[in-house]
């Protein structure tokens, strides 16, 4: 216990320093504008943010990397309840009692209920992720080969579980992505992989490049094909500070969506997304007059509200203690770290301490950061909405095209993006994800490195796999959460969740 | 815009899709040395994941010929292609001619990616991004590359 005061006095001391407070603000003050403006997510964000990043040291880079994430978490509500365009997939049930008490004019209350009760999660997840974070990665330590295997095929489940759709689709984008992966250098011969002679393929497919096609311009591309809606206006905020009888009212939704979305977070195949979601069937369950849900009920905002921020900031505990991404937004981190030479995994708590509670330290400051920023300055926010989108996606594209060129100083990059754009609109139309496809791209040539080892010191045995209590255990978790979403029953109930 | 909907059945393309990429990747995994489970090779792993990749890319197909399916999303070429060809334009430029007119004519092309933008609001935008983006890459954050030719 005493070493969580410890490493958090020391997190504060870093985090607090005048670069990286500015980093943590630009971080919470970005994913507020992201999650502000609908058709851009945080993932094409960071990809976008991300070889801007290089200059800095690695602890402020990834401490704005991540207030971008949590950050998006607040922002996206305040367009939901507004005007009733969720910025984010993680806000869409907000806007379905947020915009109807913003009709009743009670749109300084949502908002309020939603800021304190992001807050209160996200203070509480971080909480969560300073205990749990150093008994888990000592856990992790002593993982062998086998086990590392067993716990990225976990990783790479939880992937098809996030992917929206067909869950065979999902398993086949892995593996391309696992093979997109194993372009590049062989760690055990160093010799050239499927480079097709290309000497700049030698290291492998551009991260950023890969990053930046599939989400950032596809998703432009995507984005461009509907013709625009224009908010001519938008409820009018009165009072942002609740009534006592409110907060007495959203207390127990806070409450209870909080401690879900910490669970869901952690979870693989959890996630922001389907946290909210579930937290609004839970308040409309335990909730006495569920008839006031869909007209205005407040739970139905604290509720959803608090569990994505609390998922939000959980999600970062199987990254940092044992260095698997469980989404798209944190394999994208695990590729942040990597090209700032800091290998995800078990020992990042006790190689890089700095990095572990500095983070923590700034999610506390962030999440401070953010009520202020979401409450009182509401207003300008509202106003970005008027930037049109066909002035917009030229910025958004000229930031890409610089911003890849910057990686390497090679316009091979911007070819390999044009490549990975038309790649990610068409895997777009055939309904295909591209997230599952990042995870395995990330997780590739550690899934093979581990498994090689593994055979190695088996000599050749495979069923080393599963000898091992912890490989096994972890096995069979993967596979009884791959058999949750085969079987008919949970997969149907999962369209339904993300059809709302 | 021409539709393949009527077409085409999404898992039909989808394996279509991962066929040929394992079949590309096949070709080249030949000229690696495999190894065997023992002593696995570069090019072990690699097989096993494009031989898995096709399997599963067959079954698509097989799934996409005999069963009714999702149809294939409307393909609209215009944006695709002006934003692709920005990009290449960006790529090709960015070097030769200098980050200013690399981003005016990457804007410029861009600009017939959507039905919606004026002349007027895309020249202006294009300009203060030439501009802006001169100060922070190549001042503040001095990545080489000339502002002008």
């Amino acid at each position: 216990m005493m070493d969580i005061f410890a490493g958090l006095g020391h997190g504060f001391s870093i985090a607090a320093t005048p670069l990286n407070l500015l980093f943590c603000l630009v971080g919470a003050v970005c994913g507020t504008l992201i999650g502000v403006l609908p058709g851009l997510g945080p993932v094409a964000t960071i990809s976008l943010l991300l070889p801007a990043t290089y200059a800095l040291d690695p602890i402020g880079a990834i401490i704005m990397l991540a207030g971008i994430y949590y950050g998006a978490q607040y922002g996206g509500s305040t367009t939901a309840i507004l005007v009733n365009i969720p910025g984010e997939s993680t806000s869409v049930v907000t806007a379905i009692d947020g915009y109807k008490m913003a009709q009743q004019g009670r749109a300084g209350e949502a908002l309020a209920i939603a800021a304190i009760g992001s807050f209160i999660a996200g203070c509480f997840g971080t909480v969560v992720i300073a205990l749990l974070g150093p008994p888990l990665a000592l856990m992790t330590q002593k993982f062998a080969s086998p086990d590392y295997f067993s716990l990225m095929v976990l990783g790479l489940v939880s992937a098809v579980v996030l992917a929206n759709g067909s869950a065979f689709r999902a398993v086949a984008m892995i593996f391309l992505g696992l093979l997109l992966g194993m372009v590049g250098m062989d760690i055990n011969t160093g010799e050239a992989r499927m480079t097709f002679g290309l000497i700049e393929l030698s290291d492998g497919i551009n991260f950023v490049a890969l990053v930046m096609g599939l989400f950032g311009v596809a998703e432009v591309i995507s984005n461009l094909e509907n013709v625009s809606t224009r908010i001519v206006n938008h409820s009018k905020i009165n009072s942002i500070w609740p009534s006592f009888k409110v907060l007495r009212g959203a207390w127990g939704a806070v409450t209870r969506g909080t401690l879900l979305g910490t669970l869901f977070g952690i979870l693989p195949g959890g996630g922001a997304t389907i946290a909210s979601f579930s937290s609004y069937a839970l308040e409309k369950r335990v909730s006495k007059t569920p008839e006031r849900f869909g007209n205005g009920a407040i739970e139905g905002v604290a509720g959803p509200e608090s569990a994505n921020n609390a998922a939000a900031q959980t999600s970062f505990v199987p990254l940092l203690t044992m260095g698997i991404p469980t989404s798209a937004t944190m394999a994208l981190l695990v590729g942040a770290l990597t090209l700032h030479g800091i290998a995800p995994g078990p020992t990042i708590i006790s190689r890089q301490p700095d990095l572990f509670w500095g983070l923590i330290a700034s999610m506390f400051l962030g999440n401070a950061m953010l009520v202020i920023i979401n409450l009182p300055m509401i207003g300008i926010w509202v106003r970005l909405l008027n930037v049109p989108y066909r002035i917009l996606y030229l910025v958004i594209l000229v930031v890409c095209a610089i911003g890849v060129f910057s990686v390497n100083n090679s316009s091979f990059d911007i070819y390999m993006t044009v490549g990975f754009t038309a790649l990610g609109y068409i895997l777009r139309k055939l309904d295909a994800e591209p997230a599952p496809l990042l995870m395995g791209f990330v997780l590739g040539p550690m899934v093979e490195e581990n498994f090689r080892r593994s055979l190695i010191t088996s000599h050749g045995d495979p069923m080393v796999f599963l000898q091992r209590p912890i490989s096994l255990t972890l096995l069979l978790l993967s596979a009884a959460l791959l058999i949750s979403i085969v079987m008919p029953s949970i997969s149907k109930r999962r369209g339904e969740v993300f059809q709302e | 815009m021409k539709s393949i909907a009527q077409r085409g059945n999404s898992d039909f393309y989808s394996g279509l899709l991962l066929v040929v990429v394992a079949v590309v990747a096949l070709l080249y995994i030949r000229t690696l040395t495999i190894g065997t489970v023992l002593e696995m090779g570069p090019g072990y792993f690699p097989l096993g994941l494009a031989l898995i990749l096709l399997g599963m890319g067959l079954v698509m197909i097989v799934k996409g010929v005999t069963t009714e399916g999702v149809s294939v999303g409307r393909l609209h070429l215009r944006p695709l292609f002006f934003v692709l060809l920005s990009f290449v334009a960006f790529g090709l430029l960015v070097e030769r001619a200098g980050l200013v007119i690399a981003i005016l004519v990457q804007v410029g092309l861009s600009h017939f990616a959507s039905r919606e933008t004026t002349w007027l609001a895309s020249a202006i935008t294009g300009g203060l991004l030439a501009i802006a983006s001169s100060v922070v890459f190549v001042w503040l954050l001095k990545i080489p590359v000339s502002v002008l030719p």
